[in-house]
């Protein structure tokens, strides 16, 4: 440590540039991994705002909400499940009356309001009349605010914003809550007919436990959401850009820290002469590794958050401070590992070299 | 009395069949502690090789080396690194300081990697002697030559070591400096009762030396 810290204070300019690379690929690796969680969470965010283990879906629809339809039946044979909440989907454009150009792709959930998978109130009040709505927060920044009438494109009805719900998207559109009773008006069938309903959402203890009609098939939730169109292919896409720019950022590092001890190896081969240890040599090396990509990274990550802070409302950037943390660990680890690998280029100079003989 | 370095038979052989070359040829040597020791002789006669393998820098070809009894033949560079650290002090012709270290640090380094008996009041001492005690704050870019040697000579006699091996110590100087460091060496070598070996073309030096070797073509022959 001590050769290490001694080189780093003398050389002040060099090893701030050395941190500077290592922050700006903890960096990009940092803001790429908010972008996936940020993305994700446009996906799921409404479901998992549900709480639930499970959801109900017809055999056939290959687990997807829409294209699941379940009979007043259906639901009635559903057993063993703590709390079950039927619910209706519907994917409409919503624009407002007042300015039609505020044109945005919504969901439309139909639930019951006292059921455990209904909005919570962040603004205004649930919906209790026919045609009214509860929308998700994001589309306060689209311009909507409460008492908006709403016109969707698959009704010829107009819907009224009563109430606003935080954390409320799915697919990535902003959700509209409302009724069993409104949902029919939107879809054109009559009120008094029995509601459609796409699944039941299930809270349960043991999911094994529940039972169902063949045609019907119990999916866990995280499965149901690894199901919804795109997400699992956008995850894969990015997970995957992170694993290679770790993967170059690694070689990269190792590739700087070998440069960086190679041009050290006169002087590492006189102090071999004086006979100091390869050991305390290895030492030294890994202590300035480690201690400039602990700086590379702490101020990548404070970098990371500063950006967050100041990034509009519609960048889909989330932070996950867990998965910073083991991307953070991951860097100091392939570091010291490209340490490691430089420290072999040490054990290799012959100090009669390096003195000249 | 146990000489401190001992040759026996030791010679060093580069490059092999038709292409060996004998850079070292078959020398029997011993150096006793408190003696001052020079090797003179013209470039490429060999001094170097000597100087490295009394030094375990490198093992001898045939023949063994011992230092203060110990035979260097089959140790490892871990062991060899160890008799260097513990044993062995250089002087090298290119100053042998760590270029970011102050001077003060270089020799906090050695006190780091190395046990050693110099007290405070030896260490200033060493410093007057020298010449460089004003000179501690400053790194080795910042000294001219014949300071950087001043401070290489200063860290080769800081750990008291058996044997102080100079390559050369006096090639940056300027002839009242060389004599000075000559003199020094001179007076450490009877004060630290260590064996001082020392490489040199500068016939000027011979008068401060117990012993004189000279070198030609791989063979050592004391002189009178």
């Amino acid at each position: 440590m001590f050769l290490a810290w001694n080189e780093i204070k003398q050389n002040k300019l060099r090893f701030i540039l050395i941190s500077s690379v290592l922050l700006l690929i903890a960096y990009l690796v940092f803001f790429l991994s908010g972008l996936v969680n940020g993305l994700a969470n446009m996906n799921r965010e409404a479901v998992d705002k549900w709480q639930a283990d499970a959801i109900i879906l017809t055999d056939e629809s290959d687990k997807s909400l829409p294209q699941s339809i379940l009979s007043t039946d259906d639901v009635s044979q559903v057993k063993n499940a703590n709390h079950l909440a039927p619910i209706a989907q519907i994917n409409a454009i919503a624009s407002r009356v007042s300015d039609e150009d505020t044109r945005q792709g919504v969901a439309i959930f139909a639930v019951q309001p006292d059921d455990f998978i209904a909005p919570n109130i962040t603004d205004g009040h649930m919906f209790g009349r026919k045609g009214d709505v509860v929308a998700a927060d994001y589309l306060k920044s689209e311009g909507f605010k409460v008492g908006d009438k709403v016109k969707l494109s698959s009704s010829d009805k107009y819907v009224t914003i009563v109430g606003f719900t935080d954390h409320a998207r799915f697919n990535a559109a902003p959700v509209l809550y409302t009724s069993f009773e409104t949902m029919q008006q939107i879809k054109g069938l009559p009120i008094e007919s029995d509601p459609l309903v796409n699944a039941v959402v299930v809270q349960s203890e043991n999911i094994s436990t529940i039972k169902v009609p063949t045609s019907l098939e119990v999916v866990e939730t995280e499965t149901f959401i690894e199901k919804l169109p795109g997400y699992a292919a956008q995850n894969i896409t990015l997970t995957l850009m992170i694993a290679f720019l770790i993967v170059i950022s690694s070689v990269i590092i190792a590739i700087f820290l070998y440069v960086l001890t190679v041009q050290k190896a006169s002087m590492f081969g006189v102090l071999k002469a004086q006979g100091i240890s390869n050991a305390y040599l290895a030492r030294s090396v890994v202590a300035q590794t480690f201690i400039l990509t602990v700086v590379g990274v702490a101020l990548g990550f404070a970098l990371t958050w500063l950006t967050g802070a100041f990034l509009p409302y519609k960048v889909p950037v989330q932070f996950d401070i867990l998965s910073m943390l083991i991307y953070a660990l991951i860097f100091i680890i392939v570091a010291i590992l490209g340490a490691v690998f430089s420290v072999l280029s040490i054990f290799k100079i012959d100090p009669l070299k390096a003195i000249g003989g | 009395m146990m000489p401190t370095l001992q040759f026996i038979d030791a010679s060093k052989t580069f490059g092999d069949g038709h292409n060996t070359i004998k850079a070292l040829k078959p020398t029997t040597f011993s150096a006793n502690e408190g003696e001052l020791i020079a090797i003179i002789g013209p470039s490429g006669s060999g001094k170097s090789t000597f100087l490295t393998i009394a030094g375990g820098l490198q093992t001898a070809s045939e023949g063994d080396v011992l230092i203060n009894g110990r035979s260097l033949k089959n140790m490892r560079e871990k062991e060899l690194a160890q008799v260097r650290l513990q044993d062995i002090g250089f002087i090298l012709q290119a100053s042998n300081l760590v270029p970011f270290l102050t001077v003060d640090k270089q020799f906090s380094l050695l006190d780091r990697v190395k046990q050693h008996n110099m007290s405070p009041e030896e260490r200033t001492h060493l410093f007057q002697t020298l010449g460089i005690e004003h000179l501690l704050q400053q790194l080795p870019n910042d000294l001219s030559g014949g300071e950087r040697q001043r401070v290489a000579i200063a860290k080769a006699l800081y750990t008291k070591p058996a044997i102080l091996l100079a390559d050369e110590p006096t090639a940056s100087l300027d002839s009242d400096r060389a004599f000075e460091v000559m003199s020094l060496l001179q007076k450490q070598t009877k004060l630290q009762n260590n064996t001082t070996i020392v490489v040199t073309h500068d016939t000027r030096l011979i008068p401060y030396f117990d012993k004189v070797f000279k070198m030609t073509d791989g063979v050592l022959k004391q002189e009178n």
